[in-house]
C-alpha cells in the first residue's frame, strides 16, 4: 500500500488541484465574485450617474394626477387620476387585447393548421402561402401596413354602412352589440347568474356523459347541458325583467348622432385597437398554423387509418382520435406564442393604441423614464411568469401518469 | 389432348381520369363532393381577391414613391447635405456591401456546396443588378453603378482567397468575420469608436446610419455575436454548478420575459449611465448590444433543446474513451446537438432580422422609419403609403424566405432526421 508521500495540500489525499469538489467550489466562488462586482459595477455606476448628473428617479409620481387623457380604456378613467392608476388601465388595456388576441390567433390558427394537411391540393397550397407570407415579414411593417390601410379609409361623415347598422370610417369600426338597457348593476346581476348557469351545464353534460360512458345509456349529455344553461339564464332574465320592469340587456345599433356625426352606441372600437388586434392575429396565427400542424401530423398514422376503419368520419376523426392526442405536443409551443403576443402588443407604441407601453412613453415626459419602464418591465415579466403558469398547469394535468 | 392456349387480350388502356392533369386535378381537388364545392368555392374567392389585387397594383396604385426615396431606403440620411457636406460618402455603404460579398464568396470556397455558391452568386448578383436601377444618371450617378458592379469581382476573389490563402479554417473565418465586422463599422463611421478619426473619412455619426444598411447591419452584428453568446447561455444553463446555473437562467428568463421595445428604450436611458460620461458607446452600439443579448437568450433556449435532445451515450462515450468534459462538450456534444437545431437557430436569426425594424419605435432611422417619415412630411404621397409598405414587407420577406429555404436545404446536406 503506497501511502500519498507528500501530505502537502491535499484533501481526502488527493492534490486540490485535482479534487472534483474543490475545483467546482473554486469555480463556482471564482465565477460568483465576477458576477457579482459586475453587477454591482454596473448599478453603483448607475446609481451614482442619477446623482451626479440629476436625472430624475424615484417612485413619487406614482400618486400625483396624470392630468393627461388615455384614449382607449376598459376601465374608466378621468384625466385627474393618478399615475398609478392610469398604469393600471393601460395594463388592463394590454391584457384585454392580449386575451382577445390569443383567442381569435388560436381560432385562426387552428383553421389555417388544418388546412395545410387538408387533402385538397388548394387549399393546402393557400394555406402554405399564408404563413409563409406572414411569418417573414416583420410584424412591425404589417402593423404600419394596417394603420395606413386604416386611416386610409373614408372620414366619418363618409362612413361605409354595411346593411345599415355598421359603421366602418377611419377612426374605428362600429358594430350593434348587446348593452345594459337600464341600471348596469341588473346587467352585471344577470351576467353573474348567466355564468353559473354555464358552469351548471357543463357539470349537467360532464355527469351525463359519464353515466353514458359508464352505463351505455343515451343520456344527450350535449343537449341536457346546453338546456341546463339556457334554462337558468332565461330564468334569471324573466326574473330580473319581473323585478326591474326591464330587460337587463337590449340590443345597441350604432347610430350618428349630433352636428358632427358622432357615432354613439352599439360597440365602437377604435382604429388603434383594431390595427393591433388584426395584425396580431395574423402574424401570431401563421406561427401557430405551424405548431398545429406538426402536432397533428406527429400523431402516427394507425391511429387515423384505425379510427376510419371504425366508421368514423373524417370530422369525427380529427375531433374524437387526433386533436386529442395532438394537444400534448401543440399546447407548450403553443403557450410560448402566447406569451409571444402579449409581448408584441407593445408594438402599440408605434400605432397609438394606449396600451402599456404607449401609455409609458407618453408618460416620460412628465415622469422619469427609468422608473416608468423599470415597472412596465416588471408587469410584462408578471404577464410572462403568468402565461408560463398556465403552461406548466397543462403540463401536470396532462402529464403520463406511471412512467 | 389438346391444350387451351390463353391469348392474352390488348392492354386495357388506363382507366381514363387516373393519370395526366385531369386525374391530377380529380385525386387533389375533386375527390368527393365536398372537395369538390370546396376547391370551387375557395377557388373563385382567391381568383376575385388576385383580380382585385392585381387591378389595383397595376391600375391605380402609383408606385412612384419608390423610385423617389430610391436610395433613402438603402443607405438613409448617410449621404444628404447635412451629414456629408461633400456628398461623396455613398462609397462607404457600397464598400461595406463589397466586404460582406466577398466574405460569402470565401463562405464558398470553404463550403463548396451547390447551394452556399448559389447563394453567395445571388447575393453578388442582385447587389451588382442594383446598377440598371431605371433611375436617372442624376439621382445614381456612373460612380456609384460601378461600385455595385464591382460586387461580381468582389465574389470570384473572395472564393479565390478562399482556395489560395489560409483564411479557411473554421477559427480564420470567425476571426475575418468579425474583423470585417469591426472594418464595416470603422468606415462607416469614419472615426475608431470616436477615439480618434480616420484621416480622409468625413465623420458620420451612427445617427445618422439608416435605412435596410442599418437593419442588416444591426442583424449581422446581432447574427455573429449572438450565436457565440447563446452557446455559452445554454452551457450555463447546463452546468452542474449551481451558481453559473442560476445566473444564466435569471438571465434566460429575464429576456425572454419582456418586450424587445422596453429594453431598448432602456438601452437609451439606463445603458449610458453605467459608463463615464464621454464613453464611446453610441446609440447604434447600445441598440446592437440590447438586440444581441436578447436574441442570445431564445438562442440559448433552442441550443439547449439540441443539447436535451442528445443521447447520454455520447457523453458516457467521450468519458470512458478519457476525454475531459470541457473537450467533450467541444467535439462531442456541441456539434451534434447544433447540428439538430439548425432550423430552429435559422428561425431565430430570422426573428433578429425582423426584430431590427424595432430601432423604429426609438427613433433610429431604419428602412421603416426613412419610409414613415416620408410619408409624414410629405402629404401629398398619404395615399401611396400602402404601396410603399407593400415594398417594404416585400424587401423582408425576400431576405427571410431566402433564409429559411437556405436552412431547409442545409437540413438536408447535414441529413438531420435520416439517422
Amino acid at each position: 500500500m503506497a501511502e500519498p508521500t507528500r501530505s502537502f495540500l491535499t484533501y481526502q489525499g488527493i492534490p486540490v488541484w485535482r479534487h472534483a469538489v474543490i475545483i467546482k467550489w473554486a469555480l463556482q466562488m471564482v465565477s460568483a465574485v465576477a458576477v457579482v462586482t459586475l453587477v454591482f459595477w454596473f448599478f453603483s455606476n448607475i446609481a451614482f450617474a442619477i446623482n451626479d448628473r440629476e436625472i430624475p428617479f424615484g417612485f413619487s409620481f406614482l400618486s400625483r394626477a396624470y392630468g393627461t387623457p388615455v384614449p382607449e380604456h376598459v376601465l374608466p378613467y378621468e384625466s385627474t387620476d393618478s399615475y398609478g392608476y392610469a398604469l393600471i388601465v393601460a395594463a388592463v388595456n394590454t391584457i384585454v387585447l392580449a386575451i382577445a388576441g390569443v383567442i381569435l390567433a388560436i381560432l385562426l390558427g387552428t383553421l389555417i393548421g388544418i388546412a395545410r394537411i387538408s387533402s385538397n391540393w388548394l387549399v393546402s397550397r393557400l394555406a402554405l402561402a399564408y404563413v409563409e407570407f406572414f411569418r417573414n415579414v416583420p410584424l412591425l411593417v404589417q402593423l404600419l401596413f394596417f394603420f395606413y390601410f386604416i386611416l386610409l379609409l373614408p372620414p366619418l361623415a363618409e362612413s361605409y354602412n354595411p346593411f345599415g347598422v355598421m359603421y366602418i370610417n377611419n377612426a374605428g369600426f362600429a358594430v350593434p352589440s348587446p348593452m345594459p338597457a337600464g341600471e348596469t348593476a341588473f346587467a352585471i346581476a344577470w351576467g353573474v347568474v348567466a355564468l353559473v348557469g354555464i358552469a351548471a351545464g357543463f357539470a349537467a353534460h360532464r355527469s351525463l356523459s359519464r353515466r353514458e360512458t359508464l352505463t351505455g345509456r343515451v343520456s344527450y349529455p350535449l343537449t341536457a347541458g346546453i338546456a341546463v344553461a339556457a334554462g337558468i339564464a332565461f330564468a334569471a332574465w324573466l326574473a330580473i325583467w319581473a323585478l326591474a320592469g326591464e330587460a337587463p340587456l337590449a340590443i345597441s345599433t350604432p347610430e350618428p348622432e349630433g352636428r358632427f356625426g358622432r357615432i354613439e352606441g352599439g360597440l365602437r372600437v377604435r382604429s388603434g385597437a383594431i390595427v393591433m388586434l388584426i395584425g396580431l392575429v395574423m402574424y401570431t396565427a401563421s406561427f401557430i398554423a405551424e405548431i398545429v400542424r406538426a402536432g397533428i401530423q406527429s400523431v402516427g398514422r394507425g391511429q387515423t387509418e384505425a379510427a376510419s376503419a371504425l366508421g368514423l368520419r373524417p370530422v369525427g376523426v380529427l375531433r374524437n382520435i387526433t386533436f386529442p392526442q395532438a394537444l400534448r405536443v401543440i399546447v407548450p409551443p403553443l403557450i410560448s406564442q402566447c406569451l409571444n403576443l402579449t409581448k408584441n402588443s407593445s408594438l402599440a407604441a408605434a400605432i397609438g393604441f394606449a396600451d402599456l407601453t404607449n401609455v409609458a412613453i407618453t408618460m416620460t415626459q412628465t415622469a422619469p423614464a427609468i422608473s416608468i419602464f423599470l415597472i412596465i418591465m416588471l408587469a410584462y415579466l408578471l404577464m410572462s411568469l403568468a402565461w408560463s403558469a398556465v403552461g406548466n398547469l397543462y403540463n401536470w394535468r396532462t402529464r403520463i401518469v406511471g412512467t | 389432348m389438346a391444350t387451351a392456349r390463353m391469348t392474352p387480350g390488348a392492354d386495357l388502356p388506363p382507366p381514363r381520369m387516373t393519370t395526366g392533369p385531369a386525374g391530377w386535378a380529380r385525386a387533389n381537388l375533386f375527390s368527393s363532393p365536398g372537395n369538390s364545392a370546396t376547391t370551387i368555392l375557395v377557388g373563385a374567392v382567391s381568383l376575385y381577391l388576385i383580380w382585385q389585387f392585381l387591378g389595383w397594383a397595376l391600375g391605380p396604385a402609383d408606385w412612384s414613391v419608390i423610385p423617389t426615396l430610391g436610395g433613402t431606403l438603402i443607405i438613409g440620411q448617410y449621404n444628404s447635405e447635412t451629414v456629408c457636406p461633400s456628398q461623396d460618402c455613398f462609397w462607404r455603404p457600397q464598400v461595406s456591401l463589397l466586404i460582406g460579398v466577398t466574405f460569402f464568396g470565401i463562405l464558398w470556397a470553404v463550403a463548396a456546396t451547390a447551394l452556399v455558391r448559389g447563394v453567395a452568386l445571388t447575393v453578388a448578383f442582385v447587389s451588382a443588378g442594383m446598377a440598371l436601377m431605371p433611375l436617372p444618371f442624376s439621382e445614381m450617378g456612373m460612380d456609384v453603378r460601378l461600385l455595385l458592379l464591382l460586387n461580381i469581382p468582389a465574389v470570384f476573389l473572395g472564393y479565390w482567397l478562399g482556395k489560395h490563402t489560409p483564411v479557411s479554417s473554421t477559427r480564420n473565418l470567425i476571426i475575418i468575420a468579425f474583423a470585417g465586422f469591426l472594418l464595416v463599422y470603422i468606415l462607416l463611421g469614419g472615426t475608431v469608436f470616436g477615439f480618434f478619426d480616420v484621416p480622409g473619412l468625413q465623420v458620420v455619426p451612427s445617427r445618422y446610419w439608416g435605412g435596410l444598411t442599418l437593419n442588416l447591419l444591426l442583424a449581422a452584428g446581432g447574427i455573429t455575436a449572438s450565436l457565440p453568446l447563446g452557446i455559452l447561455l445554454a452551457l450555463g444553463r447546463r452546468s452542474n454548478l449551481p451558481f453559473v446555473k442560476f445566473t444564466c437562467v435569471g438571465v434566460i428568463e429575464f429576456f425572454r420575459g419582456v418586450p424587445l421595445i422596453t429594453l431598448l428604450f432602456m438601452s437609451q436611458t439606463l445603458l449610458p449611465l453605467a459608463f463615464p460620461r464621454d464613453f464611446p458607446l453610441d446609440e447604434v452600439m447600445r441598440a446592437g448590444i440590447v438586440i444581441t443579448v436578447f436574441s442570445s437568450a431564445y438562442m440559448a433556449e433552442n441550443i439547449r433543446g439540441g443539447l436535451q435532445s442528445l443521447h447520454r451515450g455520447q457523453t458516457e462515450a467521450a468519458r470512458a474513451l478519457g476525454m475531459p468534459p470541457w473537450n467533450t462538450t467541444i467535439f462531442i456534444t456541441l456539434p451534434q446537438a447544433l447540428r439538430n437545431v439548425v432550423p430552429a437557430i435559422v428561425g431565430q436569426f430570422i426573428s433578429l432580422f425582423k426584430d431590427t425594424t424595432l430601432v423604429f419605435i426609438i427613433g433610429m432611422f431604419d428602412i421603416l422609419q426613412i419610409g414613415n417619415s416620408f410619408i409624414g412630411s410629405n402629404r401629398e404621397f398619404l395615399d401611396n403609403s400602402r404601396e410603399l409598405f407593400l415594398f417594404i414587407a416585400l424587401v423582408f420577406w425576400t431576405i427571410n424566405y431566402g433564409m429559411s429555404y437556405v436552412s431547409r436545404r442545409v437540413e438536408e446536406t447535414l441529413g438531420v432526421g435520416r439517422r
